[in-house]
């Protein structure tokens, strides 16, 4: 595997450090539904809003509203984002029950695997 | 009573703080540089009225870059425009030289938000195109707020806390010269006792070239040459970005505050042309009863003005139709204040325009002189008795004409005046 991953794999990740973008290089070319899950915390920290509380760790079960300080906003751009890189909807009715990060991911899988099913 | 103002910020093609304008204007120092667009050399569009210090080419706004001293947070980012990011730098300069904090304006009900900007086409081009490329699934969230005209508004009343009030004005170039107006009177009928009012644009191939479709821009690419309003070779006008805020506060609160009053936004008028949708009226009638109008509003006789800042872009029918009305509103009269069309050198700002007339107006009053039209070779055959001058006048104004037209036929000018 390429240690520097063409940036043109997706141009929305080029702020993004090596290892996300080879996890999302693994994920478009061995359809590895295990690398989405560093796409994601990546993606939640960087649309985290700025200013706010130091959280120690990133981790499954961090929570988007109380623990990151997201708000409505920055979980609709950060949602648009991973609909973007990944080519999938989320639907509102998908997004009610999140609350952390592994629900976050998981619902991403979901829809991963039901277009993977499609295609 | 008329409403002081007590802030000016700047984000222009001639400076980005008061002391770098005030320099500009002085030194007739013009803000063009060389641009291309959309890769096209061959585009006849050659110079503009660049903002140096910011990059805010890219529709993201993770890859812009400004000035250091800003503090501008992504919460605040991601609703904002190329021009929002303008504006948030322009009136944090414009609040810290009024002596306010954001503590002293947020959750205030007494004071008020005035924003003027044509909303941003590069940014709705682009929102508009990534949802057309789904077919309608997704779009970015922040794509209304952020491209609309009242993007200024939203955003700067959030990022400020403002409850006052909070509105815009589209009025194409004469729009901030009315968001200063209806600020003045909301501050007259004692509604408010401060306001911001806040001018903004883009500069993109977006914001810029349907102008050149118009074929109302200059083909020069000698800034000298393409942007020389009132001289008999003009051609066009140049275009320009940035964003320029006042403070401006009812005397008393600014006394009460121990504010010290730049100058006096002494009145306004505006009247329409009734003529075109895009072409000024041939006599400047409408611009000369707006004018009328201003000096009526604040108890001023001709004679008494004895500085006019030009509208003046450097089209050829624009700038007919506006020597027309002076001539008729002074040479008429037998009366010759200098006239300066500062357009030469910052370019045309659109609905920046006439906020920036009105700040350039203020420096001018206190650092007593008078701008000049440096780049004028020879004035066309209309401005037969109108006094232009080349250089700058080392006199400080006591009451300054500001003018402003915009598509439609809407004519808005403003008396500023010595404190």
């Amino acid at each position: 595997m390429a240690t520097q991953p063409q940036a043109a794999t997706n141009p929305a990740l080029a702020r993004f450090p090596a290892d996300v973008l080879e996890a999302y290089q693994r994920y478009r070319t061995q359809g590895d539904a295990g690398a989405v899950e560093a796409v994601v915390i990546a993606a939640v920290v960087d649309y985290r809003p700025s200013g706010t509380r130091a959280v120690a760790a990133v981790s499954d079960a961090t929570r988007l509203f109380e623990d990151l300080e997201y708000d409505s906003v920055a979980v609709a751009e950060l949602v648009f984002f991973l609909e973007d890189l990944f080519d999938v909807t989320l639907s509102n009715d998908d997004l009610a029950a999140v609350r952390t990060i592994a629900d976050l991911r998981a619902c991403v899988s979901v829809k991963l695997a039901a277009k993977a099913r499609t295609a | 009573m008329s409403p002081v103002v007590t802030g000016v910020g700047f984000v222009t093609p001639i400076g980005n703080d008061r002391a770098a304008v005030e320099g500009s204007l002085r030194e007739g120092r013009h803000g063009m540089a060389p641009v291309e667009f959309l890769g096209n050399p061959d585009l006849p569009v050659k110079v503009a009225g660049t903002v140096k210090g910011f990059e805010v080419d890219s529709p993201s706004w993770r890859d812009w870059s400004w000035p250091t001293g800003y503090d501008v947070p992504k919460e605040v980012l991601r609703g904002l425009a190329p021009h929002g990011l303008y504006a948030v730098c322009a009136v944090e300069e414009a609040l810290s030289s009024a002596g306010l904090r954001r503590g002293d304006i947020a959750g205030d009900p007494g004071t008020g938000l005035y924003c003027a900007s044509a909303g941003s086409a590069m940014l709705l081009h682009h929102n508009l195109a990534q949802m057309r490329a789904v077919r309608g699934v997704r779009g970015n969230p922040m794509g209304v707020v952020s491209s609309i005209a009242g993007t200024l508004n939203f955003n700067l009343a959030s990022h400020y806390g403002i409850t006052g009030t909070v509105c815009g004005f589209v009025s194409a170039c004469a729009s901030s010269s009315h968001a200063l107006g209806y600020a003045i009177d909301d501050l007259r009928l004692g509604r408010l006792r401060r306001a911001i009012v806040i001018g903004a644009e883009d500069l993109n191939a977006d914001s810029l070239l349907p102008f050149a479709h118009m074929r109302a821009l200059s083909k020069q690419s000698e800034p000298r040459l393409a942007s020389r309003p009132f001289d008999a070779g003009r051609d066009g006008f140049v275009g320009a970005g940035g964003a320029v805020a006042l403070v401006i506060e009812a005397p008393q609160a600014a006394s009460n505050r121990g504010a010290r009053p730049l100058a006096v936004a002494a009145g306004w008028g505006q009247a329409a042309d009734g003529h075109s949708v895009a072409a000024s009226h041939p006599e400047g009638a409408g611009l000369l009863l707006a004018m009328e109008r201003a000096l009526a509003d604040a108890g001023t006789a001709p004679g008494a003005i004895d500085h006019v800042s030009a509208h003046a872009t450097s089209t050829p029918v624009g700038d007919l139709a506006e020597a027309n009305a002076l001539r008729r509103l002074f040479a008429a009269r037998g009366l010759r204040p200098p006239v300066a069309a500062t357009k030469g050198l910052t370019g045309h700002g659109l609905s920046l325009s006439g906020v920036m007339q009105a700040a350039f107006a203020v420096l001018s009053i206190c650092g007593g002189f008078l701008p000049g039209n440096p780049h004028l070779v020879e004035a066309g055959p209309e401005c037969e008795g109108l006094e232009l001058p080349r250089g700058t006048t080392g006199r400080a104004p006591s009451r300054v004409l500001s003018n402003s037209s915009g598509f439609g036929g809407s004519n808005v000018c403003h008396v500023i005046a010595a404190p």
